[in-house]
């Protein structure tokens, strides 16, 4: 990704999940994004590696995520990829309603690429032909004048 | 970072109070302690969300089971003093009108 700013490979191990949380609060500082905004990207930048190691990899530890991210002028972008079983595009599509009053009819799973298609702008699943995944999260986010400090000004 | 659950009460009324972040690693604990406390009829169980600073969601998951175990049992399952992000998570997945949230402990 053209600009990169933030680069991680992660293994596929849900325990990593809160350090990584961590980092990504701290890249997001550094891009000028802080609050309930932070918050929500956080969260679904940890649904898309929750989905990664429960999905593609089912539940094995021993894989790779590697997450990229990048700030420009208009918004930030992030990208995950992987490279286990390519995902089913029907099951990632953006559904009009989630959840629903009547809770009997509630059902638990599918919630974290909702939350992905929430928080984010354009999420974009792109499975490859026989193994992996590319999935790209952007939000637009104008940068406010003096409010990025950027890492290498750091 | 494992969770801290405390469960307590009796007689079919329980109440959990959980501290530490709900994710895909933890979130299992959660339900575990739900589905243990879950009487096999009528009574209550409410989990207390004060001391949780982050769900992801499988704890919203998790706690869509308990309602649905609940439902089945006829059992009163209780949101109580959810924290500002589990309330954050709840808005974004539109399920805060789906539970029963009290705002106190």
């Amino acid at each position: 990704m053209e600009g990169t700013e933030f680069y991680l490979d992660l293994a596929s191990d849900p325990r990593l999940l809160n350090g990584v949380r961590g980092l990504i609060r701290g890249y997001l500082v550094s891009a000028g994004v802080t609050g309930e905004q932070a918050d929500c990207i956080v969260l679904a930048v940890d649904e898309a590696c929750a989905n990664s190691i429960r999905h593609s990899y089912g539940g094995s530890r021993d894989y790779r995520i590697r997450l990229i991210a990048r700030r420009d002028a208009t918004g930030i972008e992030f990208e995950l990829r992987d490279d286990g079983v390519p995902a089913e595009l029907e099951r990632c599509k953006k559904k009009e309603s989630i959840g629903v009053p009547d809770g009997s009819t509630l059902q638990p799973g599918g919630l974290g690429v909702q939350l992905m298609h929430e928080v984010f702008d354009e999420v974009t699943f792109t499975p490859g032909q026989e193994r992996g995944n590319r999935v790209t999260m952007r939000l637009s986010l104008p940068v406010n004048p003096g409010s990025v400090k950027r890492a290498q000004d750091g | 970072m494992p969770l801290e659950i405390d469960k307590q009460g009796g007689a079919g009324s329980w109440v959990i109070a959980v501290r530490g972040e709900v994710d895909l690693y933890s979130s299992p604990e959660l339900r575990t302690a739900i589905t243990k406390a879950m009487p096999k009829s009528g009574g209550s169980v409410t989990v207390n969300l004060s001391g949780v600073p982050y769900m992801d969601s499988s704890g919203v998951a998790t706690l869509v089971e308990g309602y649905r175990s609940a439902l089945e049992t006829g059992t009163q399952f209780v949101l109580a003093a959810p924290s500002q992000a589990v309330m954050k998570v709840l808005q974004l997945s539109r399920l805060d009108s789906v539970f029963t949230i009290r705002e106190g402990a």
